[in-house]
């Protein structure tokens, strides 16, 4: 912890777990820090907005250009937001990992007996920020350069879209990051691992925001039942991720 | 499951010895102890690079040699009764021949997923913990993967001929080339290096996860092709009317490739145990034996100049985060 | 027989990738189980 120079120093008060307060309590203490810890390196070093945000800009564009005709685009913009989404996770986890790896905080962290729930919950936070400042910026994306439309009642549905959708990407992007940055440097095997995961959430996520935008007739109340499977992506996920975390980054 | 003492690693089995090994290593003890260890069998018995340690014997016992010839006989029937003696279904024609290895590969397929997911939950498992575990989910996935391939290519040359298209989005088609996709990721996982406990943990986790995820690809492609109401070639058309002999040929397929898969499983669950404990005795005895293969004489020196070579490079990198220090 | 390429495809796709496999893995074990003495293979 220390030799990341951290603000977030205060984390090892919370590696004592058995402190009086109940454990699940200490977990999101842990958590809270954790993300703090991850927004304040971003609020420094701006990786975030002035690398991928400009990349996934250029996603959309280079979208235009492969598909050449303004109907076609109308038509795909909801598919072509996340995909530009999905790519640009990968670039945000490799980033959220290569800050812990870096100099081996993760395993300070670790030997600190900070609890790996925490420390996932704590980093899905922040990527689950970091997402979510990316979706607005590419949804606004949509609508200048794909006339995407958005009604009032629209927006609603995008929004509700969007928080299961980004808390899912999130804790699975934080899940195989974690594994791929236990492995020191096979960064190359993140997107086999990540993409057949996110296939539900691409689909998913795509479908409600046609219904948002109402590409191709779609109703508004189309767009409902796939939030709920997004929903449901998202807590199985969180469940499994909380799990699954201390096994992973356990050396 | 985070613990890093494991109650039930207290006991080793007698004949697993690196277990012992690795249990020193996870235990923290200082490095010359644990080499030490290793080394023992291999200056026992002399020089190694002289005399041959082993005599040569394989991963086959009698129950594989015997399982492996009823394989092969079970093999041949298989594609006697397959392209011969069953008759041409009623509408599909010779076609339905395709299916045979289809059907067969797929069900295996889909049963080596399932020992891959159990033997990982049992490897994570505290009471049950043990690198057999990971081993058999390893060699399972494997031939997992090979006939899922085999699934997806005999598939699309029947769907070719007989609904015009290699390829359907339907939710089965689907989520089997997911599961495909995923399980060659875990295998990628598998080769990342490290202890292996810490592949073992691993993998175990991502075969885990590959559960969570096939359902749910599957039920989000099924609910988005209920939406999307075109493309339904698979309907109606396709039924296949089984008489006995076409019966008994799917069953017969079915077997023939689940007593291939179980041959499978045993040998190479051995050949990883035996890979697992050339990594942990160092390269020393393997590369001098290599050498000792071509030039009998060629004895001691052998160590400082074989470490250039190619699997010197690749074990020392996968044997250098065992002494990790914070473990 | 019609679509006798499919057909054959399939089965050599099957019994070949089985039988690759098949012996990939025997001779592994072979090379390596010349390495290590029989102490090591608990299943002799």
């Amino acid at each position: 912890m220390n030799d990341t120079a951290s603000p977030a120093s205060g984390s090892p008060a919370s590696g004592s777990p058995a402190s009086g307060s109940p454990a699940a309590a200490s977990i999101w203490r842990t958590a809270r820090l954790v993300a703090g810890k991850d927004l304040r390196i971003e609020r420094r070093s701006r990786v975030i907005v002035n690398q991928v945000l400009p990349f996934a800009s250029l996603v959309m564009v280079l979208f235009a250009f492969a598909l050449d005709n303004d109907e076609v685009l109308q038509r795909t913009a909801p598919g072509l937001v996340w995909l530009a989404t999905i790519f640009a996770l990968l670039v945000v986890v490799q980033r959220a990992f290569a800050v812990e790896t870096a100099d081996g905080a993760l395993d300070a962290l670790r030997v600190a007996g900070v609890s790996p729930p925490g420390i996932f919950l704590g980093k899905s936070l922040a990527l689950a920020v970091q997402l979510l400042v990316l979706e607005l910026l590419l949804i606004g994306l949509a609508v200048v350069l794909y006339e995407a439309t958005l009604t009032a009642t629209g927006a609603v549905l995008l929004v509700t879209t969007l928080l299961p959708a980004t808390t899912g990407l999130a804790f699975v992007g934080t899940l195989y990051g974690g594994l791929a940055a236990g492995a020191r440097g096979r960064e190359t095997l993140l997107p086999l691992l990540l993409f057949p995961v996110v296939a539900p959430v691409l689909i998913g996520a795509t479908r409600a925001t046609e219904a948002a935008f109402g590409v191709g007739h779609a109703a508004i109340d189309e767009g409902w039942p796939w939030v709920g499977m997004l929903l449901v992506f998202a807590a199985l996920f969180g469940v499994g991720g909380t799990l699954a975390f201390g096994p992973l980054i356990e050396e | 499951m985070s613990e890093r003492q494991r109650p039930g690693r207290e006991q080793p089995r007698q004949h697993e010895q690196h277990e012992q090994h690795e249990q020193h290593e996870q235990h923290g003890n200082e490095d010359s102890a644990h080499v030490a260890t290793t080394q023992t069998p291999l200056t026992g018995p002399g020089s190694a690079a002289t005399s041959p340690v082993g005599n040569g014997a394989g991963t086959g016992t009698r129950f594989t040699r015997i399982l492996g010839a009823l394989t092969l006989v079970a093999m041949g029937v298989l594609a006697l009764f397959a392209l011969v003696i069953s008759p041409p279904d009623v509408v599909q024609g010779e076609t339905v021949r395709i299916l045979y290895a289809h059907v067969g590969t797929v069900w295996v397929a889909y049963l080596a997923f399932v020992v891959t997911a159990v033997s990982s939950a049992a490897y994570l498992w505290k009471r049950t913990s043990s690198l057999t575990w990971d081993r058999i989910a390893g060699a399972s996935a494997e031939i997992g993967v090979l006939f899922m391939a085999i699934t997806l290519l005999t598939g699309s040359l029947w769907g070719r001929i007989t609904w015009g298209t290699f390829w359907v989005w339907d939710a089965r088609v689907t989520t089997t080339a997911f599961l495909f996709i995923t399980y060659i990721g875990y295998l990628a996982v598998r080769g990342l290096g490290g202890t292996h406990q810490q592949r073992a943990r691993r993998s175990a986790v991502v075969a885990l996860l590959a559960v969570l995820e096939i359902p749910l690809v599957h039920f989000s492609v099924r609910i988005w092709r209920s939406v999307h109401q075109d493309a339904s070639v698979a309907t109606g058309n396709t039924d296949v009317k089984l008489d006995d002999t076409m019966l008994f040929t799917l069953l017969l397929a079915t077997v023939a490739f689940s007593m291939l898969y179980v041959w499978y499983v045993l040998h190479r669950q051995r050949v990883l145990h035996l890979q697992d404990l050339l990594d942990d005795k160092g390269l020393d005895l393997a590369l001098a034996e290599r050498r000792s293969e071509g030039r009998p004489d060629a004895s001691a020196a052998a160590p400082t100049t074989a470490a250039s070579t190619p699997t010197a490079t690749v074990s020392a990198a996968s044997t250098v985060p065992t002494k990790d220090p914070v473990s | 027989m019609d679509h006798a390429g499919f057909i054959f495809a399939s089965y050599i796709a099957a019994f070949g990738g089985s039988a690759a496999l098949a012996w990939y893995v025997v001779r592994r074990g072979r090379a390596l189980g010349r390495q290590l003495p029989d102490e090591d293979k608990p299943w002799i």
